[in-house]
């Protein structure tokens, strides 16, 4: 049992070394990222911009209209809403966008094909689409004017295959749940993201605010509509086909965050068993991989294992409080601290409390430090999310279910109160 | 960060020297503190002495907390039993060591950027 105890903490232990030499990069790298550039004009492809969609009425309209307001040259721009079956009014929205702007278009699904996920309409979209590079974009999510550019720029360097870019909560002050998510996107965004990249790890691409080589994405056959994290599915595809993934911190959009812990059990449970689902399908073959260094190498075993963590945390803690128990030793005490170090982590990319802080202040913030030590309560929420997540894919591997229902993410357009003039409010900055 | 270094040495030197009982989980708990505090903190925009400041004041409240603690587990055990307590106290102890870390280092992390968003603001008004 001692071996166990110790072999759990000494994983932990490489977690947390690995958040902690994050979170130095960020601080020392704070000019940002150097490596592309915005301005260069003479790298103009053409873009195709996915958004599914499935009964967002309330809020597909206001991305349609950012989609109207992009900087990017109209003529190389072409937007696919994917009517995934909507029952609402979605539908009948897009269609009043598309027929004022050349460039927007809408597809549909019919209910017989429709709502089985995002990863198969984006599939169905993707077969309409005609540029060079693929972007997404969720429904919810309100993007900078200049977004493309700043993706788009990185697509220069023809090793790059895929490039995601910053979430920030639009409707951080509505709940308790909303401001601790809002945390939870600085240290994974600002802290996380742009410390692999920055490295030369793997940062990865997160399902929305990116983009593919539409070459690229078709080679590798679309989104794998059996995965719940077809995110992280595609990143590590794209890392085994010899291309990199890059993180651009300036090219920021806003999404409306969970707004209940229901909702928020429901989205993680979901990203969990997605994340565990790849961790099971790449680890042997990230490992022997002759196209990734041995850094990626290491960062990918870990950033696969990220979602067990919450689980290994649980079971060291109880592991530990019996060995003390049974027979108290100093070794014991000292390896005790390792575990309530990863309790004080966060969903996402499980940032310890450190990384998080570093993120807010950097980003500015000052007072939303004030709720770090609430994380305590998402991480214990989440030791129940990843343990529960990982007993349902155990289940459905010895019933051989090979599909997992999508649990669609409910969103209320309550963020709008926060654009103001095509802008967002500085309080919510 | 030299000045830090120094501070938290000085700092961990007077806490051991005054504090023979605690318990290597309390020790833990302050050393991660003083580390978190003097190689995150300390590279921090702000003035030296408002960070050594802070660092001496997180390190105050963490030995009060141990002195309270210890108190009550000392009382705690003549009514709930000594084994009882025991298994609590394993349980939860390092959580609660955490309690005051994580706070104190996010206070202070909190202080240091409103005095980084105040000089900001001067410097504009200039």
């Amino acid at each position: 049992m001692d071996l166990i105890f110790l072999f759990l903490v000494t994983f932990m232990s490489a977690f947390l070394a690995r958040h902690y030499i994050f979170t130095l990069t960020a601080l020392y790298r704070q000019n940002g990222q150097p490596h592309h550039t915005s301005h260069d004009t003479t790298y103009r492809p053409t873009v195709s911009v996915l958004i599914p969609a499935r009964n967002e009425e309330k809020v597909i309209g206001r991305i349609l209209r950012r989609m109207t307001e992009l900087t990017y040259p109209k003529e190389k721009l072409e937007v696919i809403v994917i009517d995934d079956a909507s029952t609402d009014q979605t539908s009948g929205i897009a269609e009043e966008f598309a027929k004022e702007n050349e460039h927007i278009k809408v597809v549909h699904r019919s209910l017989e094909d429709g709502g089985k996920g995002k990863p198969a309409a984006l599939n169905h979209g993707l077969k309409y689409a005609i540029g060079e590079i693929v972007c997404c974009f969720d429904a919810d999510y309100y993007p900078q004017e200049d977004i493309l550019e700043k993706l788009i720029a990185c697509f220069k360097d023809p090793k790059v295959g895929a490039v995601q870019g910053r979430v920030t909560v639009l409707n951080e002050p509505d709940t308790l749940v909303t401001r601790l998510v809002a945390l939870e996107r600085t240290g994974g965004y600002r802290v996380d993201q742009f410390a692999r990249d920055s490295l030369g790890l793997i940062p990865q691409f997160g399902g929305t605010v990116g983009g593919f080589r539409r070459s690229l994405i078709e080679s590798l056959g679309g989104w794998d509509v059996n995965m719940l994290a077809e995110d992280t599915d595609l990143t590590f595809k794209v890392y085994l086909a010899g291309y990199k993934v890059r993180y651009v911190n300036d090219a920021q959009c806003y999404e409306e965050a969970v707004e209940n812990w229901r909702s928020y059990w429901r989205q993680r449970s979901r990203w969990a068993k997605g994340h565990m689902q790849c961790a099971f399908r790449y680890l042997w073959p990230h490992v022997k991989s002759r196209n990734l260094r041995l850094r990626e190498k290491v960062d990918g075993f870990l950033l696969l294992n990220v979602y067990f963590v919450p689980i290994l945390v649980g079971l060291a803690w109880t592991l530990g409080a019996a060995l003390f128990l049974i027979h108290s030793s100093p070794w014991i005490e000292i390896f005790w601290v390792a575990i309530p170090i990863s309790v004080y982590s966060s969903v996402g990319n499980f940032a310890p409390f450190f990384e998080v802080g570093i993120g807010a202040y950097l980003d500015g913030r000052e007072r939303v430090c004030w709720l770090i030590p609430l994380l305590f309560l998402t991480f214990m929420f989440n030791m129940l999310i990843c343990t529960k997540a990982l007993i349902d894919l155990g289940v459905s591997k010895v019933t051989r279910k090979k599909r997992h229902p999508w649990a669609k993410t409910l969103h209320n357009g309550r963020g709008n109160c926060y654009i103001c003039n095509n802008k967002v409010k500085e309080d919510v900055k | 960060m030299s000045i830090g270094i120094g501070t938290a040495a000085v700092m961990l030197l007077i806490y051991f020297s005054l504090n023979h009982t605690f318990n290597v989980g309390t020790s833990v708990s302050i050393l991660i503190f003083n580390f978190l505090f003097v190689f995150l903190l300390f590279p921090l925009e702000g003035s030296p002495f408002r960070k050594v400041y802070l660092l001496i004041a997180g390190n105050i409240v963490g030995f009060l907390w141990h002195l309270i603690k210890s108190s009550l587990r000392a009382t705690s055990a003549l009514f709930l039993g000594a084994e009882t307590f025991k298994i609590i106290i394993v349980v939860f102890e390092p959580i609660i060591d955490l309690v005051w870390v994580v706070s104190l280092w996010s206070l202070s992390l909190s202080t240091l950027a409103s005095g980084k968003k105040r000089n900001e603001g001067d410097e504009k008004k200039n």
